[in-house]
């Protein structure tokens, strides 16, 4: 069983901590991603590992053994590096840099064995470079260059494999097929892999693993599923993000919010009526704008609650695919009461949230300013037999304010209006279905 | 078949490696008698070749002796002889210094000359010549070449750390620290010259880049184990040497120690050099020239620059030796003078297009 353990490792540029108590595992078949913001150490901890830079503290085992003490040719035989810089300077062809990789194998006064070619034959087959054999590296494109450094790392036959960046250089189709073929190895010879990875939606999908840092310091390491959530991520890159399991893929993914700018509190509160996504955009613009925003009744697993929660946002919730009870009603009557502005987004009604709408009547006679976001007609979201258009048209009749759209809501909201609702694609019944199909069981 | 077309593109290599090694042999051949010819006194290729053929026995017979005048062969085997030999070794060493060099610093500009180790091995040598031997005969060998060794090793040490900048050997500094050295050094031989007056006209002659006329077969005698073992060592690390050309920590993750590998070769260029510089004096220019030529029509693999380099530094040499002996007349130029002439427009070509070639 292959183990790389690192103990207390501190590595210092100078006088500079750039690396403070870092502890890990990885065993055979893991798949390691370090991630973490720029200057948070990344390279520097896989340039610890890969024995350019020695900690001033801790210890880096292999198998027991001190990497530091270790001779570097046996080293070389466990482990290979793929640098973030790839440039050659120097016209060897692309078969002498694959087999460069074959050195720690070789004895010194060796030339190159049939076995050597055979294995460096293996890999740039893997690597899709053998027909590139013959050129020169220098004249190769960053990606192709690339994919022949990853054959030389190969070529090594390591036990661990070490990627800084490596995707720096590929372009997309390029990137899947060498991360599936690490995987590939990861999963078939015990290879592990760990590679500092900028992109975390690559990792997600990859990694079975992560070590995630954040000012010198290991902010949280462990399996994916654990380590990369909206909560980590944003505690440690400012972002707000959704991370969710994609349903193709099988892997997690995340998606990253623009960051929230500071909001100049205005002392106005606004509750949304929406649901099915509609009320997604206006929940983190508003947010954003500086208004404290509350929701409800959502059922739980709609895209809606699920932003809700993500930002923080007081809903009231009902579970999944039931009708609201009497509780919920309450609840979100009590909510309305305490806002200064009540918003019906342009969602669906079925007889399921129906009640939503009797509530924002309740309100407005409470004297409630409310508007009415009509971007779709309702006639195309109303599955209550008519229901819910009259409703409505209740609502106008008693006050209510019709808007076309969220940005002219915004506008007449009196906020800043950047980046224009109109420009999005309507979110409507399909965006209903879409966000169903979106939503995994696991999710909350 | 996969595995044969591997094999076939691998033993198309080897064996283009090797005609140009049969290649360049024949060629240093050829260069070593054609120069043979050349001198004051003049003798034909027919007597040289008799001269030659006559000492072989099978061919003895077929041999009409009177063809051969015992006053040419007198200077042809005790004068010349020696001359072309003491040529073709100290190019070849040159060169391989050259290319030792170039490999560890990564850097094109980088030969004996340049780095200040030649003049560090003169040095060491004058004052051997002076204080230790008891006379100023150039052929007190073994103390001097072992004092010319660690002058020049430590020159070398000096040099580089003076320009080291961070991790890295920048071009320019290693250029401005070598020009330092050699300054340096030759205020230090001139003061030993003056110090040493008349008794060292020999050596006046040997330091100004000089140094193949009078060579007797001892000197080449002494040149032959550092040559030997500067050629094979050097072509031990030749695999070490092309990982190194890929970067210190690329060449590391590959299993290379660079430390020691840079240690090692930097002792042996400096251990080489040392031995040329005590019978030839101070020739600049071929480990720059000849590496740089060799890199452009081979590549950059030192399995066959090392080789390459150095019987392609013989040649050069050996014919730059005969030019000196002939360009003026009865006088002879000092060699150094013509590698200079020739090395000099190499050198600025490699300095302005350094940003194409090494990366440094």
């Amino acid at each position: 069983m292959v183990l790389l353990n690192l103990g207390g490792v501190e590595c210092r540029y100078g006088s500079v901590k750039i690396l403070e108590d870092v502890n890990f595992v990885a065993k055979e078949g893991d798949f390691v991603g370090i991630l973490g913001p720029n200057g948070s150490g990344k390279t520097t901890l896989l340039r610890s590992i890969s024995r350019t830079l020695k900690p001033t503290k801790g210890a880096i085992l292999l198998d027991n053994k001190d990497i530091y003490r270790m001779k570097s040719v046996e080293l070389a035989r466990q482990m290979a590096v793929v640098p973030q810089d790839n440039t050659i300077g120097f016209s060897f062809s692309a078969m002498d840099v694959v087999l460069m990789g074959r050195n720690p194998h070789m004895k010194r006064f060796q030339m190159e064995s049939e076995s050597d070619l055979t294995i460096a034959k293996k890999v740039m087959e893997m690597t899709r470079t053998w027909d590139l054999r013959q050129r020169s590296v220098s004249e190769l494109s960053g990606g192709e260059r690339q994919r022949v450094i990853i054959a030389r790392a190969l070529a090594q036959q390591p036990k661990i494999l070490l990627l800084d960046e490596p995707m720096t250089y590929l372009d997309i189709i390029n990137q899947l097929e060498v991360m599936d073929l690490v995987k590939d190895l990861c999963a078939k010879t015990g290879l592990i892999v760990l590679a500092v990875i900028h992109d975390l939606n690559l990792a997600a999908r990859y990694c079975s693993s992560a070590l995630l840092l954040k000012d010198s310091r290991v902010y949280v390491a462990g399996k994916l599923e654990d380590v990369l959530t909206s909560d980590h991520i944003k505690r440690v890159f400012h972002v707000d993000a959704i991370v969710r399991k994609h349903l193709v893929t099988n892997s997690f993914y995340v998606i990253p919010l623009s960051p929230r700018k500071a909001p100049i509190a205005r002392g106005c509160s606004i509750h949304l009526i929406c649901g099915a996504g509609t009320g997604t955009w206006l929940m983190k613009v508003l947010l954003d704008e500086g208004y404290s925003v509350t929701t409800g009744v959502l059922n739980v697993l709609d895209a809606d609650f699920e932003t809700s929660e993500l930002l923080k946002i007081p809903a009231v919730s009902e579970s999944p695919f039931s009708p609201i009870s009497e509780k919920a009603d309450k609840a979100n009557l009590d909510l309305m009461r305490k806002a200064s502005r009540i918003i019906i987004t342009s969602a669906p009604f079925g007889l399921g949230n129906l009640q939503n709408l009797i509530a924002a009547k309740e309100a407005l006679k409470n004297g409630i300013p409310t508007y009415i976001v009509d971007e779709v007609p309702i006639q195309k979201r109303d599955f209550t037999d008519g229901k819910a258009a009259k409703l409505l048209a209740e609502l106008v009749e008693k006050g209510a304010i019709v808007v076309k759209n969220g940005s002219e809501m915004l506008s007449i909201l009196n906020a800043s209006n950047k980046t224009g609702y109109a420009m999005r694609e309507p979110i409507g019944i399909q965006g209903h279905i879409r966000a169903r199909a979106d939503n995994s069981p696991t999710g909350n | 078949m996969a595995d044969n077309k591997v094999e076939n593109a691998y033993s198309k290599r080897s064996s283009r490696w090797k005609l140009i090694l049969v290649a360049l042999v024949i060629g240093l051949f050829a260069t070593l008698f054609v120069s043979l010819n050349i001198g004051y006194k003049s003798i034909s290729f027919v007597e040289i070749f008799n001269m030659f053929a006559r000492r072989i026995l099978f061919l003895k017979p077929y041999i009409d002796a009177s063809s051969v005048n015992l006053y040419d062969e007198k200077i042809i085997l005790l004068i010349r002889l020696p001359r072309v030999f003491a040529g073709a070794l100290v190019g070849a060493t040159l060169a391989t210094a050259g290319v030792l060099y170039q490999g560890v610093f990564r850097n094109a500009m980088a030969d004996s000359f340049v780095l200040g180790a030649s003049a560090g091995a003169s040095v060491g040598y004058t004052l051997v010549a002076l204080y230790l031997g008891s006379s100023v005969s150039l052929f007190t060998l073994g103390y001097g070449q072992a004092i010319a060794f660690l002058f020049a090793l430590v020159t070398t040490l000096v040099v580089i750390s003076i320009s080291r900048v961070g991790s890295k050997i920048p071009v320019t500094t290693v250029l401005l620290a070598g020009i330092i050295a050699n300054i340096f050094l030759s205020a230090i031989l001139t003061i030993l010259q003056l110090k040493a007056g008349k008794s060292l006209t020999g050596i006046v002659a040997w330091l100004s880049g000089g140094g193949f006329s009078n060579i007797a077969w001892a000197s080449v005698y002494a040149i032959i184990p550092a040559f030997v073992v500067g050629i094979i060592v050097s072509y031990f690390f030749s695999r070490d040497l092309n990982m190194l050309s890929l970067g210190d920590e690329t060449a590391s993750h590959l299993g290379v120690n660079t430390e020691r590998v840079r240690i090692i070769l930097l002792a042996l260029g400096a251990l080489i050099t040392g031995a040329v510089v005590s019978i030839s004096g101070i020739i600049g220019f071929v480990g720059l020239i000849i590496p740089h030529m060799v890199r452009l029509m081979i590549g950059p693999d030192h399995r066959i620059l090392i080789p390459t380099s150095a019987i392609m530094g013989a040649i050069f040499l050996v014919l730059c030796d005969a030019l000196a002996r002939v360009a003026t007349g009865a006088s002879e130029l000092p060699v150094g003078v013509i590698t200079a002439l020739i090395g000099t427009p190499v050198f600025i070509f490699l300095l302005r297009r350094r940003k194409t070639s090494y990366s440094l």
